[in-house]
């Protein structure tokens, strides 16, 4: 029997141990009595850092419904909000503007992921018996909705203001702000890690195979009698929670939700990493959001040597992404570590 | 005893009539050819039979329920399995994983087994394993076990597609036009296997143009025209009919 025989859950595992350690690490960080200076130079990176282990999990939910199953969401930000909101909504005490109801953030989290789940399933309940590039109209519909909801409705959302008053649970144990970046990025990364585990054992799994079948030919699947309805809903659905949890967790994190938060910026920055590390290859699209975070990053101090402001640098570097984009596309149609005969286009 | 049972079907398409008040009956452990001219419904009739189009009218029973209208994967599921006309491949898969794919019953297909790697679903999957090498290397398709079924030739893809079907061990196969685009040695080879077949007690369909090898394969022969069944009978007897003479050679 060969490698690719047995069942793979090889990086899997490795991953769910450093996740969970990363994870015990990060709690014992927070309580121990130790401090660190964090200086002003590298906050930038932890603060990037941060937000790419959030950015892993929306990566890796979206690789489960494009990369695996086929299924265009261009409206991911939508479920990160929603989680993001519902956990803020629940946990937040006294914001000024919006709903704050005070519940223990635990449940807060929990709720956050169940309703990104549900608002998912609706939208898979509505789209995903039509033609393909519907769901496409819709998820990204149903994301310009949102925030114009979210604006809008201010007695509930606090308008373009946001939600303030959202408990975050690392600083009240860590207490400084060098120590709590740092257990954040520690836990963030733990908690990346542990998603990778998980949609890496269902997509190696006999599940995963049903998966990349529907990508390939819909109707062969279902005529060798699997119910692809079904596997569509539950891969959309995952991503959608996946993301859901992590809009949680930035609640938490953050302290604070607004619209601009979450804007179509999220969407884009999760598609272009998913592409250009190579689409249905978990280990790829991570490496693809690491290349397009980083790029963001060290531009930032392009900036200062450049003789532009930031709001021109900010457009010349969208167009600079657009440009590497587009030459992955040309010269490695699958993504840089992706597999051109597994996605099925010409390279 | 009548396996499949098709009354009065049915299938109009914004005013065509492709399947116009057929009937057709197939008893387990026949194996039937069907045939006719472009335009004789023998598709649709697969396609209404299979779940892929809902007919219009009539009824489909299988195993002596009604079946009409419902969907490929239940169908799939409960024994009646077909191929397509242009062999549908799963091109971005590999042979071995496009026939392991068929295997029904597979828990590990579910999230919770595939999560908690349960030992009945490991021990399932060791023998889909063991069954897809089985059919893989009975279809001669060893030697590209582990090439991207986009990669196979026409004929290549006919034969994995019948490795594919035969994993989900079929009670009724609809075979449309198997020997499509498929040379003349690669032609009798996959009409032995289906021969093969019969003999072990699966019923079979075949829709064909091609006249030859479908009538020395077939115990009973159907010829559609417009839709409907034009003669129905054993192979010699129907092409000797004159109707049947017409309806392929004109008047």
């Amino acid at each position: 029997m060969s490698v690719a025989d047995r069942i793979r859950d090889g990086d899997g595992t490795l991953a769910a141990v450093a996740g969970v350690a990363a994870v015990v690490l990060a709690l014992l960080f927070a309580v121990s009595p130790f401090t660190v200076g964090l200086p002003g130079e590298l906050s930038v990176f932890v603060e990037v850092g941060v937000l790419f282990g959030l950015y892993v999990i929306l990566v890796l939910g979206l690789d489960l419904q494009y990369g695996h199953t086929g299924l265009v969401n261009f409206g991911h930000v939508v479920f990160f909000a929603v989680g993001a909101y519902t956990a803020a909504i629940l946990a937040a005490q006294d914001s000024f503007a919006g709903t704050s109801l005070g519940y223990p953030w635990p449940l807060a989290l929990v709720a956050g992921v169940l309703v990104a789940a549900v608002v998912g399933a609706v939208v898979g309940a509505t789209s995903l018996r039509l033609r393909d590039d519907f769901l496409a109209i819709a998820t990204l519909a149903t994301a310009e909705i949102f925030h114009t909801v979210t604006v809008n409705f201010s007695g509930t959302f606090g308008g373009s203001t946001g939600i303030f008053g959202v408990p975050q649970p690392v600083a009240a144990v860590a207490g400084d702000f060098g120590k709590t970046m740092l257990a954040t990025l520690v836990l963030f990364l733990g908690l990346a890690a542990l998603t990778y585990a998980i949609v890496t054992r269902l997509t190696t799994a006999p599940y995963g195979r049903v998966l990349r079948a529907i990508r390939a030919d819909e109707l062969v699947t279902r005529s060798v009698g699997k119910s692809t309805f079904r596997y569509k809903m539950q891969a959309f659905v995952y991503g959608a929670a996946l993301a859901g949890f992590a809009g949680g967790l930035f609640a938490l994190y953050n302290g604070a939700v607004a619209p601009s938060f979450f804007t179509i910026q999220v969407t884009v920055t999760v598609w272009i990493g998913m592409l250009l590390g190579g689409a249905s290859n978990h280990r790829a699209v991570i490496g693809g959001l690491a290349v397009i975070m980083g790029l963001r990053l060290f531009s930032r101090f392009a900036n200062d040597l450049a003789p532009v402001t930031s709001g021109e640098f900010a457009s010349l570097r969208l167009i600079v992404v657009g440009m590497i984009l587009v030459l992955v596309i040309r010269y490695r149609p699958a993504g840089i570590w992706g597999d051109a005969e597994e996605l099925g286009v010409d390279s | 005893m009548t396996l499949l049972d098709i009354v009065d079907l049915e299938k109009e398409f914004g005013g065509l009539l492709a399947v116009d008040d057929l009937s057709l009956s197939v008893d387990r452990g026949e194996l039937v050819g069907v045939m006719g001219p472009n335009g004789a419904g023998k598709s649709t009739l697969f396609n209404c039979v299979s779940g892929v189009v809902e007919p219009t009218d009539g009824t489909v029973a299988f195993d002596g329920e009604d079946v009409t209208g419902e969907q490929p994967e239940v169908l799939a599921r409960r024994g009646l399995v077909r191929t397509f006309q242009h062999t549908r491949q799963l091109g971005t898969m590999t042979v071995r994983e496009n026939v392991r794919l068929a295997a029904p019953d597979q828990a590990g297909e579910r999230t919770l087994p595939a999560l908690t790697r349960s030992q009945g679903m490991q021990e399932t999957e060791r023998r889909v394993v063991e069954r897809a090498d089985e059919l893989v290397e009975a279809f001669e398709l060893d030697h590209l076990a582990d090439e991207y079924a986009s990669n196979l030739s026409g004929g290549q893809r006919k034969l994995l597609e019948l490795a594919r079907v035969l994993m989900l061990d079929p009670d009724l196969l609809l075979l449309d036009e198997p020997f499509a685009g498929v040379n003349p040695t690669l032609t009798n080879d996959i009409a032995d296997r289906i021969r093969a077949l019969n003999d072990e007690g699966m019923t079979v369909v075949v829709i064909e143009h091609e006249l030859e090898t479908l009538t020395a394969l077939v115990d009973r022969l159907v010829v559609l025209t417009q839709g409907s069944v034009l003669v129905d009978g054993d192979p010699e007897t129907v092409l000797e009919d004159e109707r049947v003479v017409e309806a392929y050679l004109g008047e």
